[in-house]
């Protein structure tokens, strides 16, 4: 059970990625064409909500980990922000308003990155 | 063993943070790709499988052989299953993924890619498909 959660974690968070990576080409000005930006959008709903369940189930599955663990509280509280800023540079794009969305992007990248530092180091458990 | 890599030692996370990251930049920029050449945008295909694909690449085995230096996996008798599947999807998919490269390139110096252009999407499919499964033995370690 543990391995087939942590499995499709990871492979949300490698959706995410995805995400990640097609934005970070439209903010440092490659023309990427409508089809890849819905994928990038479709891949952060998807890996979003794949991540914070499959995550929670997690934690709450493992004896090792508590919800209230500080590293899992501040894990959840990153992806909040990554979702907000996730969820307003889609709005943004699709209204056409190019405004601060490569600021918004590259801000959102350093929450993901957080969010995998958090991850992986642990810090507390 | 699952259990055992939930509570690694400090100095596993650096390596494994790399690792984790380049694999990560492989496999979204190989939807870039996918993306770019589906939409006939063959240049930005072959510039992101030069730029991003190839480097990450490079991060995701560094770091992979450094952890595997660390863990000491690769002097175990016999080697976990898991690690020779990390090993022959990744460097199997380079070979793909060097000659989608120069598919990709050749068939944006030309006006229409036609066979190249489909032999650089099935080759980084392959590879995609080949990642996925390389997440689940990391994720899983069957033995």
């Amino acid at each position: 059970m543990y391995d087939t959660l942590l499995f499709f974690h990871l492979l949300a968070a490698f959706i995410l990625a995805v995400t990640v990576v097609i934005y970070s080409a439209v903010a440092v000005g490659v023309p990427a064409p409508g089809r890849a930006l819905f994928v990038a959008d479709r891949c952060w709903d998807v890996g979003g909500l794949g991540t914070l369940i499959l995550g929670i189930w997690l934690a709450l599955y493992l004896d090792e980990y508590d919800i209230f663990d500080g590293w899992i509280i501040g894990a959840i509280v990153l992806w909040f922000v990554a979702t907000g800023l996730g969820q307003s540079l889609q709005r943004r794009m699709a209204s056409g308003d190019t405004t601060a969305v490569a600021t918004m992007h590259w801000i959102r990248t350093l929450v993901v990155l957080g969010l995998l530092v958090l991850m992986v180091w642990k810090p507390g458990a | 063993m699952s259990v055992i890599a939930a509570i690694r030692p400090d100095d596993w996370n650096l390596p494994l943070f790399l690792h984790i990251l380049g694999a990560m930049l492989l496999v979204g920029s190989l939807v870039l790709v996918v993306t770019a050449i589906a939409a006939d945008n063959l240049r930005l295909g072959f510039r992101t499988l030069l730029i991003a694909v190839i480097p990450s690449w490079i991060v995701m085995r560094v770091a992979a052989q450094w952890i595997a230096s660390k863990e000491n996996v690769d002097d175990l008798d016999p080697t976990p299953a898991w690690v020779d599947i990390g090993y022959s999807t990744s460097e199997g998919s380079l070979l793909l993924l060097i000659v989608a490269t120069i598919c990709a390139g050749l068939a944006a110096r030309r006006a229409r890619g036609g066979g190249l252009r489909t032999a650089t999407l099935v080759l980084v499919a392959v590879s995609l498909i080949a990642y996925v499964v390389a997440i689940w033995a990391m994720s899983t370690k069957p033995s």
